[in-house]
């Protein structure tokens, strides 16, 4: 098999020049100047590198980290002024009756007429507060050309991160994926206890069994033509979060 | 040699250079802006570099760590010695799966094997969906730099040839010609059977791949078809998930000066159960075309830690004078000046290394600090060596020359004597051209020194 041969050679080739690069070391004057060299990174010579100790599923892992400055309530101002900066809107809510009519709100404000829940049971919930005009589909029974045809889609998020205002969406947890990107409008529902501070306390969280781990920082974006911003290229438009105020 | 040509050519064209420097300076102080963001920003960059030393020192275990780990998640993982091999692969697995029209998002990768033009050898017709990849593509040009492929082209430009092909009517509004775009490419969107995409980084530990964007092209191209195909250089990968903190820290702030890019798609094989969303089939095709080689020297190998961000062109006072097309690479700039003469050969970039005043602004902002000085004058070093470079037969004379005459101090100065007295300046024609030498002193140091500055000077002391 011509694949067998690639892959057999590819290695070979890269052990060949890796013991030539160990021998002779670089004449001083190509040495680069400033590079140190490399720092040892824990890992053993012989031993695949220890994998991350991913925390199970299950309520402990979605209390936010102890470790943020400053708790909680800082670490939820810091998310909402992150959101605001990198142009995405959000409103707190305190129950999922507030949630359905803030969802309602937004939706008529925008003139959405036809709109696509996710698989998640409170998004299916506070969908039914919105009437009066809506249409709302359900996404099993979509072909590719309706979901192109919707101008809202509502999913609910995993996880925030404070330091950049990014949404976490997971697909083990939600069908999720194509309704936050293809509609002009998503909204997605947060809890306030799923907010960590960093990246990297994001990265340590997020559930590595799911295919697909989307973060979504804002509206889609371009600056290709003449570096003028235009929001909304391929993605929404508009990226509106419902955060759901839980102690 | 085609790079003076070129060079000279892009100098002459003042639309050119006012875009290239209006961009690369914004970009350079968006990017400025966005470090002050990270707390220590030197030690970031210290560990992203060691995190790729160590990848790059093991990359054969990493890279069938990676393998084994795509594949338990349900990936097919190809190996590719070259660019042809590479567009076969991908090229039998479009006609496997009887694709007409495959959809593409932003991959230098795929630059660099000229896939779009094999695909259509095989009646498949590629579409290109970064909004700038498409303009570029439209026009049947190439892309001028690494992370905002139409730089070069004005928005005038831009709607004349979207009126063109397009048949919209004609409008210099960005957000109307955006629209535009949009709606053609979702009627692409809607009839694709395969997705193509490059990769950021592929984790080992994991089997994930991460691509980042702002448009949202690239999450359609790996969600929306049955099929996704993901073109990777082998020196992707990167060995745990919690690496990809600092890289996520470093590329958005180095490239377009942002603290996040809009979207990371982190993959992880194909989906789980037929009622997820997602693609049936993900193929990583893992390209080498000339990487391992570079892995043979501590300065060769530092060019696979590159992480594609852009940020040594912006930098780069001879790209920001001559933009990309100039270097005739798909990688130009600071960073396509040391990989394309290791990647295509020698032979073919010769111009290149020396495309570069050796100023040092590209070591200054790489954020995982590739020397590419060191690297230029190492490629410099080859090309005199291999004789690879255009003859030089008069400068090596000349320098033979001034050898000899350096070596005696009475010729010195009987050479410098005369060329006083007859003004004879040196023939340095391609140095003096755009700057003034300054004339010889009317009396040497050492005349001046015989006929009493010494008693003079030493009042002083």
């Amino acid at each position: 098999m011509r694949s067998g041969d690639a892959r057999a050679q590819i290695l070979r080739v890269i052990r060949e020049n890796l013991a030539q690069g160990l021998e002779p070391s670089p004449p001083r004057h190509l040495a680069a100047p400033g590079s140190s060299p490399p720092v040892p990174l824990s890992v053993p010579e012989s031993s695949p590198p220890v994998p991350l100790s991913v925390p199970e599923r299950g309520e402990g892992r979605r209390s936010p980290s102890p470790e943020g400055r400053g708790g909680q309530g800082v670490r939820i101002q810091h998310f909402t002024e992150q959101l605001s900066a990198v142009g995405a809107q959000w409103t707190f809510v305190r129950s999922e009756t507030e949630a359905g009519a803030a969802l309602a709100r937004i939706l008529t404000e925008a003139g959405a007429r036809r709109v696509v829940g996710s698989d998640a049971p409170v998004v299916q919930r506070i969908l039914q507060a919105v009437g009066n005009g809506i249409a709302i589909d359900r996404l099993e029974q979509l072909s590719r050309d309706d979901l192109f045809a919707c101008d809202a889609g509502v999913t609910t998020a995993q996880w925030g991160i404070a330091e950049t205002g990014t949404l976490v969406l997971e697909s083990a947890r939600e069908r999720s994926r194509l309704l936050s990107l293809v509609p002009p409008i998503h909204v997605a529902l947060l809890s306030t206890r799923c907010i960590c501070e960093s990246l990297g306390d994001a990265l340590a969280r997020v559930s590595t069994s799911s295919h697909a781990i989307t973060f979504i920082t804002g509206p889609s974006r371009t600056s290709d033509i003449e570096l003028t911003l235009v929001v909304g290229v391929h993605g929404p438009q508009t990226v509106h979060v419902l955060l759901m105020e839980e102690s | 040699m085609t790079f003076d040509r070129d060079a000279r050519a892009a100098l002459a064209d003042g639309q050119l250079r006012g875009a290239l420097r209006q961009a690369t300076t914004l970009f350079g102080e968006r990017r400025r802006a966005a470090l002050a963001t990270v707390p220590d920003w030197e030690s970031a960059r210290d560990r992203a570099r060691a995190i790729k030393d160590e990848t790059l020192a093991h990359l054969d275990r990493y890279l069938e760590e990676f393998v084994a780990n795509a594949e338990r998640a349900g990936a097919r993982v190809h190996w590719a010695r070259d660019a042809a091999e590479a567009c076969d692969i991908i090229g039998e697995i479009a006609e496997r799966r009887g694709a007409r029209t495959v959809v593409k998002s932003k991959s230098m990768a795929s630059e660099e094997i000229h896939l779009n033009a094999a695909l259509a050898r095989r009646g498949i017709e590629p579409v290109e969906t970064d909004l700038g990849e498409y303009i570029v593509q439209l026009a049947g040009e190439t892309p001028s730099h690494i992370v905002v492929p139409a730089i070069h082209k004005t928005k005038a430009q831009i709607a004349a040839l979207f009126a063109d092909k397009l048949g919209i009517a004609p409008s210099d509004d960005v957000a109307t010609l955006t629209a535009a775009a949009r709606a053609a490419l979702r009627r692409r969107f809607a009839e694709a059977e395969l997705g193509i995409s490059g990769v950021n980084f592929a984790v080992a530990e994991t089997g994930t791949i991460l691509i980042l964007e702002n448009e949202g092209n690239a999450r359609l191209t790996t969600s929306l078809p049955r099929t996704h195909v993901a073109l990777m250089g082998i020196e992707k990968v990167i060995p745990r998930f919690a690496d990809l903190d600092v890289f996520l820290q470093l590329l958005p702030r180095s490239g377009t000066g942002q603290v996040l890019t809009a979207y990371q798609s982190l993959l992880t094989g194909t989906k789980r159960t037929p009622e997820d969303e997602g693609p049936e089939e993900l193929h990583i095709v893992l390209l080498d075309n000339g990487r391992s080689r570079m892995l043979a020297s501590a300065v060769t190998r530092q060019a696979l830690a590159c992480i594609r961000c852009g940020a040594c062109l912006n930098a780069c006072p001879v790209y920001r004078q001559i933009g990309g097309h100039a270097y005739g690479s798909v990688y130009p700039g600071p960073i396509g000046a040391v990989l394309s003469p290791q990647l295509f050969g020698l032979a073919r970039s010769a111009a290149l290394p020396y495309a570069s005043s050796l100023c040092g602004a590209c070591r200054e902002v790489c954020p995982v600090k590739i020397d590419i000085p060191a690297l230029l004058l190492h490629l410099r070093g080859q090309v005199v060596e291999r004789g690879a470079g255009k003859s030089r037969v008069l400068e090596r004379l000349a320098f033979r020359a001034y050898a000899a005459v350096m070596q005696r101090p009475h010729v010195f100065e009987w050479v410098v004597g005369v060329a006083r007295r007859l003004r004879i300046m040196p023939p340095l024609a391609a140095w003096t051209k755009w700057r003034d030498l300054r004339p010889l002193a009317p009396r040497s140091f050492r005349e001046q020194w015989r006929a009493g500055l010494r008693d003079q000077g030493g009042a002083d002391a």
